[in-house]
């Protein structure tokens, strides 16, 4: 087991790669090794590698016992603070954070969450104590699962912290972080991270803001308008990405996009009047515009051309939070539905008696399970000590959680029914707070593209190196044995249960499924890639199911995982932990083999063809073209 | 074909009130007495009215429509009844329904039944209605429902009515009645691109609808110029108006367009709206050739999007039973940058027109433009006309846009080259 303790983390943290795209997509290299040998079980090479995999996911991350009390101790303030002090319905009806709960925030520390130890560093050195806190992932997670009792907090710090400065602190020189971090940490500064566009969302080619360079080369001018910057209106420092002109290998002038640290000081910047939005209403949403900002080169963040990686690894590194913030928020609604559930009654009976109600208290207890594994599991795997690259887990956690967080909400507003509805309860704002988790840090939509390519991707290599390795005709044969084993009946064992198993026996029949999911998803993949190719980038529709099984692997993965460990060190309940990784497990079991059969299916049978058809029938005349029942043509 | 409604409520005040009513008629003709038959078949001359495009003299009478056809049938009324006479009356007011613009309307049919008589055309037992009874009447009733059939009009209730009434039933008319009403209304909305119900007449309306229907982009633009005024007034006397469609996406490909290569002004081509013909012209380039077409014109970006790879690196290609593309041979064309429908097809218009697009189009500045007229025209009757864009042979024309008069750049016709 990796404890995850500061200094390890520190190294988890800058040991990442670079490239996502080359980033090592730790759970999907799981299934298509633990698939690939899965047949061949005996062989001990194969069996060593699943076994490292194994050991990823097995047992669950633990922290040490002075890291809990430390995160007790600054949660506990944390906890208080805004259960007493935030006022929720006033931050949503003015539309603003009161300036002095924004200073509570700061004063409480949790501007500086995410500082990595080098602020720590920074902060002894420099500021004798005072500033941020320099947590891990798994403080940050913690932390999530408190400040999302506030969407609109929350999406200010995460603005902050989770974007605003992140790319200081990932890809900024040294002397960069000693000049912004520490008044940033202490909020004196808070930061906004500007990259959309009117005309550009995560298209780069689309960006328009342009630096360009003065004559003595040593500013660049800047540009340009940002539209729905989060805390555009607050912020004092932005990382702003614009366009440049670089001069390639070949000689060729090419542009391409920049990262720089922009201060507001610099001059010519302004911000439109903030944004009336849907939910987190007191967050501070507003265009930016740039005229004219004198940026120095050494604000540059990274290289100059390199902005493109600078983003993406700002995107891809802060999603994990998602799942614990998403839990807090359930966990929340479950004590205040159920205390109306078990005091409301109808027809003689409690709410809680009937049976639908019941069914959706389970409901949000199994979400809220599960992607509070998830998220812990990813921040515990990042925290450990070298381990690369945990974008593909982060975006699986937030698809996950945001969506199940959706579900939840909208189930707990079914509970209290019409109570739920109305503005004198807080309950229509969670419900308004809540979707745009399935929007903002890339969308759902979005993120599944990138969970099932990436892993796709991988996948890919590893079969064309077999290819080349066995030949075509000798990688057909193998998989055509393999084919006629699985129809004959095959025992799939990973390794997970049995005598040198990693789960409870408990837990054995949800481990089971996993394996079985794992290995025939391993098969479905294959098939997918000599079927489609390198083309399958166009398949969105076969896409999203390959994603959506993924995410539920590694959910199974997750709470198996935990529930797991929670029997073996004997916590309190852990028999209901097990009920729900029951129940998760087999709802996804079933819910995985329906995909997969999807899957094995060619266009006309799954439907595909005729959703795109009718897509375009709509789409051709942008509306819907049905004609009315009560038409007639006679 | 018409909107039931709408019909309903324009012809209203034939009394007919356009729903399934039956067999309440309230006709302004009275029924003719088929009492005191003329059995000569003499020929009846048709009433003025009636005559195809014969102008109806009467002081204060309308020319087309309802009112019309009204006016007309009540001068019918006035000839002397007979049976035969009603057969011919019948079929002169068949022919004459176009002219007055009221082959569409189902009340006006149904007028026309009520012109014949009820009882005397219906066979007396089962003998004499297998020895085709009537033929002579029955074919007019016949030819009275084809020519429903041929302008899609549904017949309703009443029609069936009548003819039962004159007829009877089982007989060739009502059968040919009950299929149409069984078909007609499955047929009526198999049109994807319906036009409206009414005739459009040539002018602005109609240019527009056209643009529409050829470039169905709905985000195009149409900018109507027109020429010889330099005010832009609008007003009767002015020279007419000439409507040009251009969507975002053809002035994208216009800017992209190389201006060392020439594009074209060509037509003028046929365009039917219904029994409307217009001629329009479409501004175009010439399909680029191989050597050319594989650079891009925006630089593309190995790096473009922040969130998922927009492709993947490997070597597997797709395999066959997913290739659901069919084999095709596709005819190389060059792009269409924009359509006009110009109120006359004078070099003078389109160069106007071109000038207009300019505006917009900054690159048509430096392009030389290139005027292929088929002066003849673009009557189809006089032969073959169509858009075969960027096949015909370069004809030498003049670079720029021809002076009124001037003959420079004699443009040859496109067919029989």
């Amino acid at each position: 087991m990796a404890v995850a303790s500061p200094s390890r983390a520190r190294h988890g943290q800058h040991g990442r790669s670079t490239k996502p795209s080359e980033g090592r997509a730790a759970w999907w290299r799981c299934c298509r090794a633990e698939r690939g040998t899965g047949g061949r079980a005996a062989v001990p090479p194969s069996r060593a590698r699943d076994r490292r995999h194994k050991q990823e996911f097995f047992p669950y991350p633990e922290i040490s016992n002075e890291e809990l009390a430390e995160i007790n101790e600054f949660v506990g303030p944390v906890e208080k603070f805004f259960n007493e002090e935030v006022d929720s319905k006033k931050i949503d009806q003015d539309a603003k954070i009161p300036p002095e709960t924004l200073q509570g925030l700061k004063d409480l520390g949790l501007f500086g969450i995410y500082c990595t130890p080098i602020l720590l560093y920074l902060k002894w050195i420099c500021l004798g104590g005072r500033g941020g806190l320099g947590l891990s992932n798994t403080m940050y997670a913690r932390l999530g699962e408190i400040t999302s009792l506030d969407g609109s907090i929350a999406v200010t710090l995460a603005a902050h912290q989770a974007i605003g400065l992140k790319g200081i602190l990932i890809a900024g020189t040294e002397e960069q972080k000693a000049k912004y971090l520490p008044r940033l940490a202490s909020g004196e500064h808070i930061a906004a991270f500007c990259l959309t566009e009117p005309g550009s969302g995560s298209d780069a080619a689309s960006i328009q803001t342009r630096a360009t360079l003065s004559e003595d080369g040593k500013h660049f001018l800047l540009n340009g308008s940002k539209v729905w910057i989060s805390n555009g209106g607050l912020a004092s420092i932005f990382t702003v990405f614009a366009r440049t002109e670089v001069v390639d290998k070949d000689g060729q002038v090419k542009d391409k996009i920049t990262a720089f640290i922009v201060e507001r000081d610099f001059g010519g910047v302004t911000h439109g009047k903030p944004e009336d939005k849907l939910g987190i209403r007191g967050s501070n949403t507003c265009e930016v515009h740039f005229e004219n900002t004198k940026v120095p080169i050494e604000n540059v963040i990274g290289e100059v051309g390199g902005g493109f990686k600078v983003a993406m690894n700002i995107l891809n590194s802060g999603r994990f939070s998602m799942g614990s913030a998403s839990a807090g928020m359930i966990k929340k609604l479950i004590e205040l539905t159920s205390e109306y559930a078990c005091t409301r009654k109808q027809f003689n009976k409690k709410l809680s008696q009937f049976g639908l109600i019941q069914e959706k208290f389970c409901l949000m207890a199994v979400k809220a399970y599960v992607m509070e594994s998830m998220a812990y599991l990813t921040a515990g795997m990042m925290d450990r000590p070298g381990f690369p690259d945990c974008s593909v887990e982060a975006a699986m956690v937030k698809v996950f959680s945001s969506e199940g967080a959706w579900a939840c909400v909208s189930e707990a507003l079914q509970i209290l029914g019409g109570l739920g509805y109305m503005k004198d309860y807080p309950y229509e704002r969670y419900l308004r707070d809540t979707r745009i988790l399935l929007i903002f840090e890339g969308t759902n939509e979005i993120l599944r593209m990138y969970i099932a390519l990436t892993g796709m991707q991988h996948a890919g290599k590893i079969l064309t190196e077999k290819i080349k390795y066995k030949g075509n005709m000798g990688v057909a044969l193998g998989e055509f044995l393999t084919r006629l084993q699985d129809t004959l009946g095959r025992k799939v064992d990973l390794g997970l249960i049995g005598d040198r198993g990693v789960v409870h026996p408990s837990l054995q029949e949800s481990a089971k499924k996993l394996e079985e999911n794992v290995y025939y998803f391993g098969s479905t993949v294959r098939g997918l890639l000599s079927r489609f190719g390198k083309t399958i980038v166009e398949e969105q529709l076969v896409l999203k199911r390959v994603a959506d099984v993924v995410i539920n692997l590694y959910a199974m993965t997750a709470a198996i995982s935990r529930a797991s460990r929670s029997i073996s060190i004997g916590l309190r309940n852990h028999d209901h932990e097990v009920l729900l990784t029951n129940i998760f497990c087999t709802e996804a079991y079933f819910k995985n083999n329906y995909a997969m059969a999807q899957l094995e299916k060619y266009a006309d049978e799954n439907l595909d063809d005729s959703i795109k058809k009718a897509a375009k029938q709509i789409l051709e005349k942008r509306a819907y073209i049905c004609s009315h029942p009560l038409d007639k043509t006679f | 074909m018409g909107d039931r409604g709408a019909v309903g409520t324009r012809w209203g005040h034939w009394g007919h009130g356009g729903g399934d009513t039956g067999t309440a008629v309230v006709t302004p003709v009275p029924l003719p007495s088929s009492a005191g038959v003329c059995a000569s078949a003499q020929r009846v001359p048709p009433p003025r009215g009636a005559t195809p495009r014969g102008p109806q003299n009467l002081p204060g009478s309308p020319r087309r429509g309802p009112a019309a056809f009204e006016a007309a049938l009540r001068a019918m009324e006035r000839w002397p009844p007979g049976r035969g006479g009603r057969l011919a009356l019948v079929e002169a007011a068949l022919a004459a329904m176009e002219a007055l613009g009221v082959e569409r309307s189902v009340a006006a049919y149904n007028a026309l039944l009520r012109l014949l008589p009820r009882g005397p055309w219906v066979p007396r037992g089962p003998v004499q209605r297998l020895l085709f009874p009537f033929p002579r009447q029955q074919e007019c009733g016949l030819q009275l429902l084809e020519q429903m059939e041929r302008y899609g009009v549904i017949p309703d209730a009443e029609t069936r009515f009548l003819l039962l009434g004159v007829f009877g039933p089982r007989s060739r008319p009502l059968r040919k009645v009950q299929r149409m009403m069984f078909w007609l209304p499955r047929f009526r909305h198999l049109d994807p691109h319906p036009l409206p119900p009414q005739p459009t007449r040539p002018g602005l309306a109609a240019a527009r609808l056209g643009l529409h229907r050829m470039a169905g982009d709905p985000g195009a633009t149409v900018t109507v110029i027109q020429v010889g005024t330099g005010t832009g007034t609008l007003c009767p006397l002015c020279p007419p108006l000439s409507p040009g469609s251009q969507s975002p996406e053809q002035r994208e490909l216009l800017a992209q367009h190389d201006p060392a290569r020439a594009v074209f002004v060509e037509g003028p081509f046929p365009l039917w709206l219904r029994g409307t013909l217009l001629k329009y012209f479409v501004l175009r380039g010439d399909p680029l050739p191989p050597h050319l077409r594989n650079i891009p014109e925006t630089p593309q970006y190995p790096e473009r999007s922040f969130y998922f790879p927009l492709e993947l690196q490997l070597e597997l290609e797709r395999g066959p039973w997913d290739d659901e593309e069919f084999d095709v041979d596709e005819v190389e064309e060059g792009p269409v940058f924009a359509l006009c429908v110009p109120g006359a097809g004078d070099r003078r218009t389109l160069a106007r027109w071109i000038s207009a697009l300019q505006e917009q189009n900054p690159i048509l500045g430096r392009a030389p433009v290139v005027f292929r007229l088929n002066e003849g025209g673009a009557d189809p009757r006089e032969g073959p006309q169509t858009p075969r864009l960027g096949t015909g042979t370069p004809p030498g024309a003049g670079l720029e846009p021809p002076e009124e008069g001037e003959r420079g750049g004699e443009p040859r016709k496109n067919n029989g080259e």
